[in-house]
Formats: C-alpha cells, sequence, structure tokens
C-alpha cells in the first residue's frame, strides 16, 4: 500500500512518434490524446508503470504540451479504489481553440485487474458541455477500452477503442445549437437540428470514414438571407492518410427541406460527390459532382487555399441545363428580380466558367434553342442556338443563330447575331433582322456596362417595310403603303433609347415623318415613347374607308407635336388636322357627317343646314379644320377658327362647306374626355351605326 | 501664392453657389404622365410593403432604395417573392428618379434627386419602422 502521494510535474510532451501529422484532423488527434490522458494518469499513481492499488493519489501537472494540444493546470485527484475521482483541466488548447475549467469527476472510480474504470460519472465544460454523464473503461495493456457520454437532452457519444488500435466514434441525437460551441463559424449560424452517426478510424489512423444523417436541420444568418429549415442530410464520406494529406471520396445528399441563401430560394433533392485531397493548408478538389434538378451534370474541380480561404483554381461545368427548370430558379433571382413572374425561358444551355486566383477568367456559353420571352411587355426572343464566350483579357466572338423573336403580334424573322465582347463592351457591326418583308439592320452597335446599366450608341435602318402585312401583322386595319426609316443616332443608356433621324411611313398615298422618337423605361410601369409626327398629303378617301368612318374625299395634313405614349397609350400631344393646300373633290358623305356628330357626343355638333341632311349622301366642303391639344386626360379642341371662347354657347368649326349641297360642321365642346372620345370612335368603328339626326 | 489661394476660394464659392442654384431651380414635385403612372405603381405596392417595414423585415436604406434586411420575420418559403417585391421597388424608384430629372430638362441630375429623396423617405418613415443612417440601420 503507498501512502497518498502528491506529485507536481511539467510535461513537454515529446514527439516520440510523429504526430504532426495527426494534426490534420481532430478525430485522430483525440483517438491518441484520449488513451495518452489516461496513461499519464497510470504513469503517475504507479512510477514503476505496473499497476498496483493505491489508497489515495493526487497529482498536479502545471502542463502537457504538444503541437496539437496542451493542458494547464491539470488536477487529477484519486481516492482509494472504488471510490471517487476527479479530473480537473484548468485550460485546454486544441489546435486554436481553448476552453476553461473542464471538470471529470467519478464516483466509483475502479482501478483494478490492469483496468481503469469510471462509472457514474459527469464531465462538465462551462459554455461548451453542461454536465453529461460519463462511463469510461480503459485496458493500457491492451490499449483497448470505452468511453460513454450522455447529455439530458438523449445525446450520446460512445468511443470505443479497440485493441487493434481502431477507433469507432458513434453519435447520436447531437445537438447542432450545442455542437455551434465548438464550431464558431457555425455558431454565426445559429444552427439547430441532430445529428446522428459514426466515424471509423482504422488501425494506425491511416483511414478515417464517417457517415451520418442531420435531421430536423436548420440555421440562420442574423439578417435571415442565409437560412434553412427542417434539413434533412445524409453524408458518406471514406477517407485515407497518404502522405501527410487525407485523400477522400465521399457523397452529401439533401433530402429533406428548404433554404434561402439570398437571392435564391432552394428546396431539397440534391446530391453532391467529390473526390480529392484535404491538408491543412489545401483542399484539391479533383472532381466534384452535384446532381441537381434541371441540369443533366454539374461538375467542379480545383485547388482553394484554406489558410485564408481562398480560390487558387476552380473550374466549374454545367451540362444541359433545362433553362425552362433552372431559369426561374436561378437566373432570374439573380439577373431579374424584379420580374420573377414575368419571365419565361425555354431550350437548353450548357456552360463552363474559370475562377484563377479568385477572379473569373472565362466563361463560355452554349445555348441550344434557347430562349427569353418577357409577359409584359409582350417580348420574347428565340429559340437561341451558339456560343458566348468571354475572357478576362482578350476580344471574344459571340455567334448565335436566332430562329426569330416577337414584339407584341409583330414576328421577327429568324437572324444571325455576330457581335465581339471585351470585358465589360460589345460591339455589333452589322445585325439584319427581317420584319415581314423589310429588314429592321442595326450598325456600328457599341454597348459598355458601367455602375448604372448598358450605354452606347450606333444606328438604326428599316428597310421598306409593307403597310399591308405589317397592319396585318399587328391587328390594325388594313393599309396599303410602305415603312421605312433611317435613324443614324442610335443612344442607349439606362432607361432610355434615342432615335435621331427620321422614320417615314408611307400611306395613303401621302406620308408621315415621325422624327425625335425617344423611349423611355421601356421595361417599366411607366415606359413611355416621345415623337414628334408630320403627316402630309393623307388621302381622305382611303383613311375613312380603311376605318369605315364614311366617306370623305379628299387630303389632309396633320402635325403632331410633343406626342408623348404611356404604355402606348397617349398622354399628351399638340395636335392639328387642316385639308392640304391644292385643288381636288371635297365630299363628305351623310353617315361620315353623323360619325361626326356620333363622336363629339350630344350637342357636341350643330351640322349646319341640317334640312338637308336627309335628301343626299354627300356634301360639298372647302375646308377641314381640327385640333386637339391633350393634357391630363382632356383633350382641348378648337376647328378652323377658334371661336368666342369666352362665350360657352359660341362654336368652332370644323368644316366649312363649300359647293352644291354645302355643309358646315360647328363643334361646341371645347373639353373632351379623352377616353371617352376614344370609347366613342371605337363604337363608331365597331358598329358603323346611324346616328339619330334631328 | 496668396492670389492662388483667393481664386480658389471664389471659384469654391461660385461652385458652391451655382449648386445651390441648380437645387433652387429642380421641382422634386414635378408631375408627368410618367411619373403618375410609377407613383401609382409604388402606392399599389404599399400595401404590401408597409406590413414588412413595420415587422423591420425590409428598411428604407440611405441610397434611395428600400433592403431586406432583416428576412426572419418572413416565412423561408416567402422570402424570394419579398425579394422580388423589394427589387421591383427599387427598379419603380430608380425610374422615378431618373425620369424626375428628366422632367426637370437635366437628366444628369439624377444623383441629386436619388439622394434628395434618400432623406425624404428616411424623414418621413412611420416610428417603428427601420431606416439606414451613416452608422447603420436605427429603428425610428
Amino acid at each position: 500500500m503507498f501512502p497518498s502521494s502528491a506529485i507536481v510535474v511539467t510535461a513537454i510532451y515529446p514527439p516520440a512518434y510523429s504526430l504532426a501529422d495527426l494534426a490534420a484532423t481532430s478525430a485522430r488527434v483525440w483517438a491518441r490524446a484520449l488513451p495518452l490522458v489516461l496513461l499519464l494518469i497510470l504513469v503517475a499513481i504507479t512510477p514503476s508503470g505496473s499497476l498496483t492499488a493505491a489508497t489515495s493519489v493526487r497529482l498536479d501537472l502545471a502542463s502537457v504540451d504538444h503541437p496539437s494540444f496542451s493542458l494547464h493546470r491539470v488536477s487529477i485527484a484519486i481516492g482509494a479504489e472504488g471510490s471517487t475521482a476527479r479530473i480537473a483541466l484548468g485550460r485546454v488548447r486544441f489546435g486554436e481553440r481553448v476552453w476553461s475549467d473542464l471538470e471529470l469527476e467519478c464516483s466509483q472510480f475502479v482501478l483494478a485487474e490492469g483496468r481503469i474504470r469510471c462509472d457514474s460519472g459527469r464531465l462538465r465544460l462551462p459554455g461548451v458541455i453542461e454536465p453529461v454523464t460519463i462511463a469510461l473503461s480503459f485496458d493500457p495493456d491492451k490499449k483497448s477500452g470505452w468511453l460513454r457520454l450522455r447529455s439530458d437532452q438523449d445525446e450520446s457519444v460512445d468511443v470505443s477503442l479497440r485493441a487493434d488500435g481502431g477507433v469507432v466514434l458513434t453519435l447520436g441525437q447531437i445537438s447542432l445549437a450545442r455542437s455551434a460551441a465548438w464550431l464558431p463559424w457555425l455558431a454565426e449560424l445559429g444552427p439547430g437540428g441532430r445529428f446522428d452517426g459514426r466515424m471509423d478510424l482504422a488501425p494506425g489512423a491511416g483511414a478515417l470514414r464517417v457517415t451520418g444523417q442531420i435531421r430536423d436541420g436548420r440555421f440562420s444568418d442574423p439578417t435571415g438571407l442565409k437560412a434553412a429549415e427542417e434539413l434533412g442530410l445524409e453524408l458518406d464520406i471514406g477517407a485515407r492518410l497518404t502522405g501527410g494529406a487525407w485523400r477522400f471520396d465521399g457523397t452529401l445528399s439533401w433530402v429533406a427541406g428548404a433554404a434561402y441563401l439570398h437571392p435564391l430560394y432552394l428546396e431539397s433533392g440534391a446530391s453532391l460527390s467529390a473526390v480529392g485531397v484535404f491538408s491543412p493548408k489545401h483542399l484539391i478538389l479533383e472532381r466534384a459532382s452535384l446532381s441537381l434538378d434541371g441540369f443533366r451534370s454539374l461538375e467542379a474541380n480545383g485547388v482553394f487555399d484554406l489558410d485564408p480561404l481562398h480560390i487558387e483554381r476552380l473550374a466549374l461545368s454545367l451540362a444541359d441545363a433545362d433553362l425552362a427548370v433552372v431559369g426561374p430558379r436561378f437566373l432570374t433571382p439573380l439577373i431579374a428580380p424584379e420580374r420573377v413572374s414575368a419571365v419565361r425561358f425555354g431550350g437548353r444551355m450548357s456552360a463552363g466558367l474559370q475562377i484563377v486566383d479568385g477572379s473569373i477568367v472565362a466563361i463560355d456559353a452554349a445555348l441550344d434553342h434557347a430562349s427569353l420571352a418577357l409577359d409584359d411587355p409582350d417580348v420574347g426572343l428565340g429559340p437561341v442556338t451558339g456560343v458566348l464566350p468571354w475572357r478576362s483579357d482578350t476580344e471574344t466572338r459571340v455567334s448565335l443563330d436566332v430562329g426569330g423573336g416577337h414584339w407584341k403580334k409583330l414576328i421577327l424573322n429568324g437572324f444571325m447575331l455576330e457581335a465581339n465582347v471585351e470585358d465589360r463592351s460589345v460591339s455589333i457591326e452589322s445585325l439584319s433582322i427581317p420584319v415581314l418583308d423589310g429588314r429592321l439592320v442595326v450598325t456600328d452597335l457599341a454597348m459598355q456596362r458601367n455602375e448604372t446599366g448598358w450605354a452606347g450608341g450606333g444606328g438604326v435602318v428599316v428597310e421598306p417595310i409593307s403597310m399591308e402585312l405589317l397592319t396585318t401583322a399587328v391587328g390594325l386595319p388594313q393599309m396599303s403603303g410602305r415603312l421605312s426609316a433611317a435613324l443614324p443616332g442610335l443612344r442607349i443608356s439606362p432607361g432610355e433609347v434615342s432615335l435621331d433621324g427620321a422614320l417615314a411611313i408611307s400611306v395613303f398615298d401621302g406620308y408621315l415623318w415621325v422624327t425625335r422618337l425617344q423611349l423611355l423605361e421601356a421595361f417599366g410601369v411607366a415606359a413611355h415613347v416621345f415623337a414628334e409626327v408630320e403627316a402630309r398629303n393623307l388621302d381622305l378617301g382611303m383613311l375613312t374607308k380603311t376605318f369605315a368612318f364614311g366617306s370623305v374625299t379628299g387630303f389632309i395634313d396633320a402635325d403632331i407635336h410633343g406626342l408623348e405614349l404611356v404604355r402606348w397609350k397617349p398622354v399628351r400631344f399638340d395636335a392639328s388636322v387642316r385639308s392640304s393646300p391644292g385643288r381636288y373633290p371635297k365630299r363628305i358623305s351623310q353617315r361620315a357627317v353623323q360619325n361626326i356628330g356620333a363622336l363629339g357626343g350630344a350637342g357636341a355638333v350643330a351640322v349646319l343646314q341640317r334640312g338637308f341632311l336627309g335628301f343626299f349622301d354627300s356634301f360639298g366642303y372647302s375646308e377641314i379644320g381640327l385640333s386637339c391639344r391633350l393634357e391630363v386626360g382632356v383633350c382641348r379642341m378648337s376647328g378652323l377658327d377658334t371661336g368666342d371662347k369666352s362665350d360657352p354657347a359660341s362654336g368652332f368649326r370644323i368644316i366649312r362647306g363649300g359647293g352644291i349641297p354645302a355643309l358646315n360642321v360647328i363643334g361646341y365642346n371645347r373639353l373632351v374626355d379623352w377616353d371617352e372620345l376614344l370609347d366613342r370612335l371605337q363604337r363608331v368603328i365597331e358598329s358603323n351605326a346611324s346616328p339619330v339626326i334631328e | 501664392m496668396r492670389v492662388a489661394i483667393v481664386l480658389r476660394a471664389v471659384c469654391l464659392m461660385l461652385w458652391v453657389s451655382m449648386a445651390g442654384l441648380v437645387q433652387a431651380q429642380g421641382n422634386l414635385e414635378i408631375n408627368t404622365p410618367a411619373i403618375a403612372a410609377l407613383q401609382g405603381s409604388m402606392q399599389q405596392r404599399h400595401a404590401q410593403l408597409g406590413p414588412l417595414y413595420a415587422s423591420g423585415a425590409v428598411g428604407i436604406a440611405n441610397d434611395g432604395t428600400i433592403s431586406l434586411r432583416d428576412a426572419n420575420s418572413v416565412p423561408l418559403a416567402q422570402r424570394a417573392q419579398v425579394n422580388s417585391l423589394v427589387a421591383a421597388e427599387n427598379a419603380d424608384r430608380a425610374a422615378l428618379y431618373r425620369e424626375i430629372a428628366r422632367a426637370n430638362g437635366h437628366p444628369e441630375w439624377e444623383g441629386d434627386v436619388r439622394r434628395t429623396f434618400a432623406q425624404r423617405w428616411i424623414d418621413r418613415a412611420q416610428p417603428g419602422w427601420w431606416v439606414q443612417g451613416a452608422g447603420g440601420w436605427v429603428q425610428k
């Protein structure tokens, strides 16, 4: 029997066998650390190394140091056999982490038959491990034993040290919230859920296999922009130590739950498999493959520096992405989050991306019958087939075969798009888009991306398009003539497209000039167009026949200044219509007169010489004139003369009679609601009904 | 040297006074059909944004935009929709600033209009809403 003893020791733990490589994984270090600590106890109480019963022993170690861990203020107090034991560690360092005041108490501590045994123990590490029950058994001769930890929240940790040197660690219902105390980077995400798993460390610590699963997992960063709920993950990783690094091969399957990784909302169903090499300084990803709905394959390989984390080299490739599936899920939230429900994708895409030293250096995208369409405005492009290469340090050539497109009811035919791309700029020498029987030709377009968006300029030419085809295509009454344009000054800036030049339309045997065209906020709720319009010598006979407005022979000129369309509806203009100068037949049919009356509403128009109206089909006139200044939904009308504006009873002359029988039309309503006027016009055209003339 | 300093000071005063003149000439209350359309769109959206301001999920940023600053109060499955709502509001706001600058005949004033509106949104935020100050987000 030895008397009670107290020993003070400073142990500098020698690298008696190569432990440097053990730093690679905590599991492996602890696998060796645990028996070593237990051996220290034995050595302390049995200086000879043989186990002998002692009444009570107290061991105080100032420190135990190892490159991977250190223990400070170690105090081991063991009572008589079958009595209690207490181990206290004032400070524990493991890698970069430091903990204080670890306590292990065994209410039943046994040293017998060459084994150490602790039953009904309690382990406590403030802030990390709340008191858990512990039981252990260790045979120093065979270097085998077991350790069991149980928490009051049904968590379990079982460690089995086999005599051959193998270690099995089994984890049950481990709380991820409590585990976060061990991992500061995980703690920031506020994790929750339970983990069940098993780790097998082969004899010699040269091979490792980890399997496990997370149930009801969740996490959320403080902003809620990285968060997941009801997560189910399954993990299976095998690793082998080779040349100081772990070669691994594993899979991670996401089997339940959903995540929001701003701005993407993702649901379970993905599976990642990876092969690579892990060392304390580097992660070499030889091959990673992600199985995800919508992609035929998603693969990556690369090299990462881990201290600090940095992408040294990374190559990503995706094959046969179904854009109808992945577009709404991944593309729209990234490139047009404000229009998530209004963008539709189709076709397939394959792509490759290379990152070197943390920067994207190359992107290659191949489109296969891809299409893109917006609901509002109703525009679309596709199918598009071709390649889009991009390099950070050199110009590349984009070549796309565009099968067609549409803008509202107007269909664009197929064309080739060739563009040069360099860094943040795109240039197109010439782009010729067939539109019906003509062409829209864009020349010398150069665009650059700056901090507010795309800006640049070029020129536009519209080669003659048949008005018959155009009006039919867009659902207007058929008109004859042609539309063409020479707009050499195309300027584009964020929210604005300006066109210097003129759009010319030959129609109704006359022509229209549209100048100072400006399209603003084309894709927003306030899409609007500015233009100046000048019309000359329009044949009223053709015009009124086209719109079924009765019959008027003669010609008119029109000027529309400051025309503004918001969402393609006129909201502001100053327009005037006059008979064209010259000598030509001027007749107006009874129906046209009646329709003019119907447009003005009750009492709005008076037809002089009314008594003759019923006797003749048509009347002579010498001049027609009408003007409307539209502002705030109200059209301020006047005619050939303004009349006496101060006298409400005074009208303004719209048609001045001439010839036999002659007819004058006077308007009285100087302020007309624009929408109401349009409704009446629509009704007149649709029904062509004859209003009652008193 | 002294002359150069005086000249520089005079130039600076001139620039400051002209900048003030430019500011003074700008009409932030100007109305056009496009501005009315944008305001209508934003007003309609406000019915959805109001509860998000009140919960703190969405805050008023100091650059004239709004921001999804604390999504924790929004159910996970709805966060993408809320982000879309925020993006749509920001698109309208950007168009509004451009349009007001254009309506004033000075498209180049967009930045000034944005800054002025940013402060105006913050000043008009209701008590309890979160706004972004120089030091970060604060609750009014």
